[in-house]
């Protein structure tokens, strides 16, 4: 009888341990960019977990820290990530070395809700490998009362000449008029391309050697200087800081740093297409949208991918519009009651409608950091215009060999 | 006659084990040393001659010969962040050297408060490097920092601390020094303690003054222990990155870069480890040579 007891109860606790084990969530791990792009991905997630019985862990890291993580996961046959947030800038390194898994190939495409221009840097050929998630694009902040104080209203910024009046006029004033962002060569290479843009310049040209060396890049760089002249060089937070505190009336930056609302002292505008009035209008706008794919190596691609289809829903990412969110797509940035509550979409989705991607090349990190230390080396006076253009196209075409 | 010219071969075995045994008992280390810094080392010098880049993979490096020491002399930035670091570490280690051997003195000279003055000393040795960079860099921050505002309200020129290609350096070194006196001054009280009491009371009798008791007892009784701390300093500070990194990204143009910072913008960030290899052997061999004048007066 005793044995009888003790072998029941054996099988009932064997029994209710592989109940416990069958039971058991999955683990999903999601590395993202810190901030408001991985914030608005993680309030999504309980949802997700409870309908999936998964458990996500979620890795927020600095731009610099994500790509190498990614990177240094990618060689391992069983990585440790299932979803990765990914910058436009890293996708042809990233799909040349195999680091992303083929979603058309996993059977995922792209609906015609989500912005067609935002999903260029997501395909190698038809093949998709990333899907936009946060609609970061270049936009001008603008501090509202010194903006008027120069006689302007928001949406008469329209000219690259409109700029450098208000900045002039704020400068006479007493205050900083625009301000350029300074810190790491992408971030100075970043700041300065809308300028190459409406000057009709480019950092490459169809073959994907670098003009840095041209008149058209020269003009822009000697209208960046002069703007700078009138402000000043910041990084990040402290743009952010100026224009909303009233000490400086204009600079560059990126939706995901600043939402504004009715009462705040700064907002922001498309950055202007044309030079002047007398000017055709070019896209201007770059983008820097934060893309989200499903590693190569992830040991539960099917349920990355469910995951991604889940973040991409247009409902799912309605609701993260609240929060900060970005979406990329037409249902979200189009929807009256969210245009009632931050009317500043409107200007986000024409900008993601016209923007710019960075060029398509795998040495681009390493081509920003070069290119950006000539340009600062130019901006601080240490080298003239010709010497810093000069030595920054010979250092690009040694490394585009 | 015969047992005496050849050892028994009892006590041959017994020698050959007395020898066995230290080694036996040191292999261990040994075999720690060979694995975790050795093998490194030898790869990293390996990895140097080759064009590895991580993505790619070990299989698809290929041995490029000198191209990687050659590009990296060749480069101005890194001669730029060559020049920088030496000159950061030997002003850095100077003045933090001063102040902390100062600041030993000063406290081992207190009648009262000795515990108290020592903790409050060590405590900005003992926060994150990432911590005091962030502190540093809201407090000098050009829109919301106090130190601005403080100038500000006494009518003083305002700076752009980190932007700004004058004070960039110094604020960086500033920083720097003001985070790493606590470690210097915590060695040389340390080694304050070991001076005999009655070397300045003779001296006193002799009619020594102050500075002659600082100058003929106190430097030549510490001075294995400054050359220990001043060696630690400079390994230490040419090794810096994170405040640099934080603070500066390098900038403005290049006037805060270090090895360190230029190798990871150039090789780590870009996952070119040949190439990263290649300035990590070179920058080994120049703290050797910039410590080689301690490590000798350590070991005499």
């Amino acid at each position: 009888m005793k044995k009888l007891l003790a072998l029941t109860l054996a099988l009932m606790l064997a029994l209710t341990m592989v109940g416990a084990l069958a039971d058991a969530p999955t683990k999903l791990t999601l590395i993202l960019r810190g901030g408001t792009y991985g914030d608005v991905i993680r309030a999504c997630l309980p949802a997700f977990e409870a309908e999936h019985n998964v458990t996500c862990e979620v890795l927020d890291l600095s731009f610099d820290e994500l790509h190498s993580k990614i990177a240094l996961n990618a060689p391992n046959p069983q990585g440790e990530y299932d979803l990765c947030m990914v910058d436009g800038s890293w996708m042809a390194e990233f799909t040349a070395n195999h680091v992303l898994a083929n979603l058309s190939e996993m059977g995922y495409s792209f609906d015609e809700d989500i912005i067609p221009a935002t999903t260029a840097i997501c395909k190698v050929g038809d093949d998709i490998y990333l899907a936009p998630y946060f609609g970061n694009v270049t936009v001008m902040l603008y501090n509202k009362a010194l903006i008027e104080a120069a006689g302007y209203k928001p949406e008469d910024i329209d000219t690259f000449a409109d700029l450098k009046d208000i900045a002039e006029k704020t400068n006479a004033a007493g205050k900083m008029g625009f301000l350029i962002r300074g810190g790491s060569g992408d971030n100075i290479v970043s700041d300065f391309i809308p300028h190459l843009l409406v000057h009709g310049g480019w950092v490459v040209d169809e073959n994907n050697q670098p003009t840095v060396n041209t008149p058209e890049f020269k003009a822009a760089f000697e209208n960046y200087i002069e703007l700078y002249k009138l402000g000043g060089t910041m990084d990040k937070d402290d743009i952010v800081a100026a224009i909303d505190n009233g000490d400086a009336a204009l600079g560059q930056g990126w939706p995901g740093w600043y939402v504004p609302s009715a009462d705040s002292n700064a907002s922001y505008v498309v950055i202007p297409t044309k030079l002047d009035d007398a000017d055709e209008a070019k896209n201007t706008s770059m983008y820097g949208v934060w893309t989200i794919g499903v590693c190569d190596n992830s040991q539960n691609k099917e349920l990355a991918l469910e995951l991604l289809k889940y973040l991409m829903d247009p409902e799912v990412l309605l609701s993260t519009v609240e929060l900060g969110g970005v979406p990329c797509r037409y249902s979200c940035l189009q929807n009256a009651d969210v245009l009632a509550a931050k009317p500043h979409l409107a200007i986000v989705c024409s900008a993601l409608e016209t923007g710019v991607y960075r060029p398509v090349i795998e040495q681009w990190s390493e081509f920003t950091n070069t290119l950006g230390m000539e340009m600062d080396a130019v901006i601080q006076g240490v080298k003239s215009m010709d010497q810093g253009l000069a030595d920054a196209q010979a250092a690009l075409e040694m490394l585009m060999m | 006659m015969k047992n005496n010219a050849i050892p028994r071969r009892g006590a041959r075995a017994s020698d050959a084990s007395e020898r066995a045994f230290p080694r036996l008992m040191i292999a261990p280390t040994l075999l720690v040393m060979a694995a975790l810094t050795a093998y490194p080392l030898i790869y990293t010098f390996i990895y140097s001659f080759t064009d590895y880049q991580y993505l790619k993979g070990t299989a698809a490096a290929q041995n490029i010969g000198l191209k990687n020491y050659t590009t990296l002399l060749q480069n101005g930035y890194f001669r730029q962040a060559m020049v920088n670091t030496v000159k950061f570490t030997l002003l850095a280690v100077l003045l933090e050297m001063s102040i902390g051997l100062l600041i030993a003195v000063f406290i081992k000279s207190l009648k009262r408060g000795q515990k108290l003055m020592r903790t409050l000393l060590l405590l900005p040795y003992l926060l994150p490097t990432v911590t005091v960079a962030l502190s540093w860099r809201m407090m000098l921050s050009s829109n919301y920092g106090i130190v601005n505002q403080i100038l500000e309200s006494m009518h003083l020129p305002v700076y752009n601390w980190f932007m700004d290609i004058k004070t960039a350096f110094g604020t960086v070194l500033l920083i720097d020094v003001w985070q790493n006196v606590p470690f210097v001054f915590l060695l040389l009280y340390a080694s304050l303690q070991g001076v005999s009491m009655n070397q300045y009371e003779a001296a006193k009798i002799d009619g020594a003054n102050v500075v002659q008791q600082f100058w003929h007892i106190t430097i030549p009784n510490i001075k294995n222990g400054i050359a220990l701390c001043a060696l630690l300093r400079t390994i230490d500070t040419f090794r810096l990155f994170e405040k640099v990194n934080i603070l500066t990204g390098g900038g403005p143009a290049g006037t805060t870069t270090t090895i360190t910072q230029f190798l990871y913008n150039y090789g780590i960030k870009n996952l070119k480890f040949g190439f990263g290899s290649a300035g990590a052997i070179v920058m080994t061999l120049l703290v050797l040579i910039l410590s080689s004048f301690y490590i000798r007066r350590a070991i005499h």
